[in-house]
């Protein structure tokens, strides 16, 4: 028999493969920032054709979002990769004609995304009634800060915000140190976004099975509550976890330890048989109530000396010897080089057609038969206006011709992030014309 | 009918149906919580989850050791809609017969049981099998770490988190990279293999076959943000520990008020310039520094600005500043699309649940185990024909409100 690892990689490598699992799902977004974005993201990972409608000129905001203010070849790599395979089409849903269109295209979508403020698509025209009266088969789903109805609702939201409100953020930090810090790079959105991708595939599901379409309603707040262990902690024992510093409350000892060679390790001891792996090692480390609080302290002084004896290898080799928990504390750079996530495809090298060699996240999870992958990143503002007008809606060059005419829709600004590379010569891009896709 | 009126009777539970009600799940993920929250979802949106457990250590790992009914309170959490069960031989074939497996255990340990993917997919071919490990179950690494269990605090660690949370400023141990309050990694990689199951189910109706699944709980936040992988190609280094700053948008964290602290994000221009009216700081607008460029490139100039506004906003209580952030102005159409800060209160755990917005929603259920009231968070999700819901928990079945 070969042996598993060997086994599993060649499901991944030499597998059967078939076709991208949702290939023909077709989704309409209009959406801005992250959470409602990267709904469509995912989708697109696995095949679904998604059609992201902007207003002409700058498009969303998020496109200016640059990590530090930077640009790559006058685009914003941060908003590529979260609208990685998309369409691109700018019409401004407030004029009736353009919204004429979306609704058009919402009639031959399965999955319709928006995460403005809660009502504000209904103000729009185009909310959950308007939609579902001219395709009720469709899967509508509202990503907002606290849900579509309920006191709360209307506020305005963003991530910093639902990790406020959801008293996430009062958890991380030092007790003797009165400082919040929220959870980074946008975790408020992501993991709710990822939510509204399971919600969504569930609806599709079931339509499947019956035909029918609905309707959603995922906040960010409750999808980060969802996962606030305090809660139950606090009605069981009347106290507040509140700020842990380095400490998992559930793993004893755990912490973040400086190496001997000035590095980081993590190590989290989750259960008893990895607590004796570990005290095998460190000396001085005995049970008793290893839980308690106090107990969890004086455990993790013991730990701190120890790790401060061993570099960062030496402890690794332990932990795969032994049986314990425990990881060095990467930084982006390290994340980025990790020769593991570049076999795993997690990051992955295109060429862009419009923005040449890049590296990007690849699919979110490694699937052996149907593998997602990103192809292309982001495009300019109104960049698909062409293609899909005719891929969707079969209308002619001279009625798209009509509708920039007439300002209905319309093309980017010549802000970096919103625009094409400098280069680009719109006559020779057949994608661009709308007489090839992507 | 309000517009609430109308939502929560689109939203009500009634007696539909749920979306995987036809869905067979076998839960096997030992002390790995990402697996169990995996095996949550599926079970609140209605699949028949069997959680199979070979002995307790699982019950036993919570905050402090809590335990309610000798169970401790992820567990608990996580049992939702669950039937628990102990590891045998009859379970064996019913394990096999299942659509979607979730493998949280060592790589390989239920390949050696007979119940791996290699061994269920031969009788059935249809399975969807999601194993969720530190490193997944191929490549090098995996291989080499196999015998290193996994934990939320490690994977967190191995995604670059920690070295982008705290604040560099502090001495000594402050200053060290830290970790996220909550379990970020785990509930990530949970989600993302329940996604990945449903992308599988999905095909599965076209195809017939059912694949792998691998999900990384040590690659399960980087690979969904991105930042290191922009970050890395973009700089060739890494960002450091940034306080209470963003990456991105200023200003973007939390601010000591006079009575309390807010929650305060500018996502644009529009937004900053109306935030600068409220707290009647207008004379920073014509800054050359602060007017458009607040991209928090520069450290020095960007605190600048911070301790302006903290000296600021500290002359305001947080209703005060929540009520300016949200006064319309007079043309409601055009007031619709000029900026506004987000201002919101950061709560603290029993503020969030005295707050009646949860109530109306429904966010939390109560459980009563001895007559003791424990609550827990609900799904998160409404859906108007197959609403997701919790029906037992611990395998007891909750009574109906």
């Amino acid at each position: 028999m070969t042996d598993y690892f060997s086994y599993v990689e060649s499901l991944f490598k030499e597998g059967e493969k078939r076709e991208p699992p949702l290939k023909g799902i077709r989704v309409v977004e209009l959406t801005h920032f992250v959470f409602g974005p990267n709904v469509g993201r995912i989708l697109a990972q696995f095949g679904a054709e998604v059609v992201k409608i902007e207003t002409p000129g700058e498009g969303e905001r998020y496109r200016l979002a640059a990590v530090f203010g930077r640009y790559y070849n006058r685009t914003n790599l941060v908003y590529g990769i979260q609208n990685a395979n998309k369409y691109f089409i700018a019409a401004d849903a407030r004029n009736a004609k353009a919204r004429e269109i979306i609704f058009e295209l919402a009639k031959r979508a399965d999955v319709f995304v928006e995460n403005f403020r809660a009502g504000l698509a209904d103000a729009m025209g185009v909310g959950y009634a308007q939609i579902s009266k001219v395709n009720p088969k469709i899967v509508y789903v509202s990503c907002s800060g606290f849900g579509q109805y309920g006191p709360l609702s209307k506020a305005p939201s963003f991530d910093v915000a639902a990790q406020g409100v959801a008293s996430l953020a009062v958890k991380t930090g030092w007790k003797e140190i009165e400082e919040f810090y929220k959870l980074p790079d946008y975790f408020g959105d992501y993991l709710p976004s990822m939510m509204v991708v399971f919600a969504v595939l569930n609806a599709l599901y079931h339509r499947e099975k019956t035909g029918k379409g609905q309707y959603i309603d995922v906040s960010q707040t409750e999808s980060l509550v969802r996962f606030l262990y305090d809660i139950p902690y606090f009605s069981l024992t009347g106290q507040e976890i509140g700020k842990t510093g380095n400490i998992d409350p559930c793993a004893s000892p755990s912490g973040i330890f400086k190496t001997a060679d000035e590095k980081f390790v993590a190590i989290a001891i989750m259960t008893e048989k990895q607590f004796k792996a570990l005290a095998s090692v460190v000396e001085g480390l005995k049970d008793g109530e290893r839980m308690r609080k106090e107990k969890i302290d004086e455990l993790n002084q013991i730990v701190e000396k120890w790790v401060a004896k061993h570099t960062l290898a030496e402890i690794l080799e332990f932990a795969k010897k032994l049986g314990f928990p425990a990881s060095p504390v990467l930084n982006d750079v390290e994340v980025f080089k990790d020769p593991w996530r570049w076999e795993r495809k997690s990051i992955v090298k295109i060429l862009d057609r419009l923005y040449g060699e890049i590296p990007v996240t690849g699919a979110f999870v490694a699937m052996s038969a149907t593998p997602g992958n990103t192809k292309w990143i982001a495009r300019p503002v109104g960049y698909h206006n062409r293609l899909i007008l005719k891929k969707w809606l079969g209308m002619s060059d001279e009625q798209i011709k009509k509708l920039e005419e007439e300002d209905v829709i319309g093309y980017w600004d010549e802000q970096p992030g919103c625009a094409p590379p400098p280069i680009w010569e719109p006559d020779k891009d057949p994608v661009f014309k709308g007489e090839k896709d992507e | 009918m309000s517009r609430d009126e109308i939502l929560m009777k689109l939203f009500a539970e009634d007696n539909k149906p749920f979306a995987l009600e036809d869905i067979k799940v076998a839960e096997i993920a030992g002390e790995n919580f990402a697996g169990a929250i995996a095996g949550s979802l599926l079970a609140e949106f209605g699949a028949k989850v069997i959680r199979v457990d070979f002995d307790d250590e699982a019950k036993k790992i919570s905050p402090y050791g809590a335990e309610v009914n000798g169970c401790g309170i992820p567990y608990l959490v996580e049992s939702r809609n669950k039937e628990l069960v102990k590891f045998d031989e009859k379970i064996k074939k019913e394990i096999m017969s299942c659509d979607v497996i979730i493998d949280g255990m060592k790589p390989g340990e239920l390949d050696s049981l007979g119940i791996g993917y290699r061994q269920i997919s031969e009788r059935n071919p249809g399975v969807v099998y999601i194993a969720v490990s530190p490193y997944g179950h191929f490549t090098q690494k995996a291989r080499e770490f196999a015998n290193v269990p996994d934990s939320d605090l490690t994977a967190q660690a191995y995604n670059g988190y920690p070295s982008i949370i705290g604040n560099p400023y502090l001495t000594e141990k402050y200053s060290y990279p830290l970790k996220a309050g909550m379990w970020a990694a785990w509930a990530m990689a949970g989600i993302n293999a329940a996604v990945g199951a449903m992308i599988a189910l999905i095909e599965r109706k076209k195809s017939g076959k059912g694949q792998f699944v691998d999900v990384a709980t040590h690659d399960a936040l980087a690979v969904i943000h991105a930042f290191p992988t922009i970050v890395g190609f973009l700089f060739d280094k890494p960002r450091t520990r940034y306080g209470t700053l963003d990456f991105i948008l200023y200003p973007f964290g939390y601010y000591r008020v006079k009575d309390g602290y807010i929650a305060l994000a500018t996502p644009t221009d529009p937004d900053f310039r109306a935030l600068l009216k409220i707290i009647k700081r207008w004379d920073l607008e014509p800054d050359w520094r602060y007017s458009l460029d607040r991209i928090s490139d520069d450290p020095v100039k960007i605190k600048a600005l911070d301790d302006e506004l903290n000296k600021e906003l500290q002359k305001y209580t947080v209703k005060e500043l929540v009520a300016k952030a949200r006064k319309k102005s007079k043309g409601k159409l055009i007031g619709r699309f000029l900026g506004a800060p987000v201002i919101v209160k950061l709560n603290k755990l029993q503020e969030l649940l005295k707050d009646p917005h949860w109530k109306v929603r429904n966010s939390l259920i109560s459980f009563n185990p001895d007559g003791k009231e424990i609550l827990i968070p609900n799904t998160a999700v409404k859906m108007s024909e197959t609403p997701p819901r919790i029906i037992k928990i611990l395998g007891r079945e909750l009574k109906k409100s």
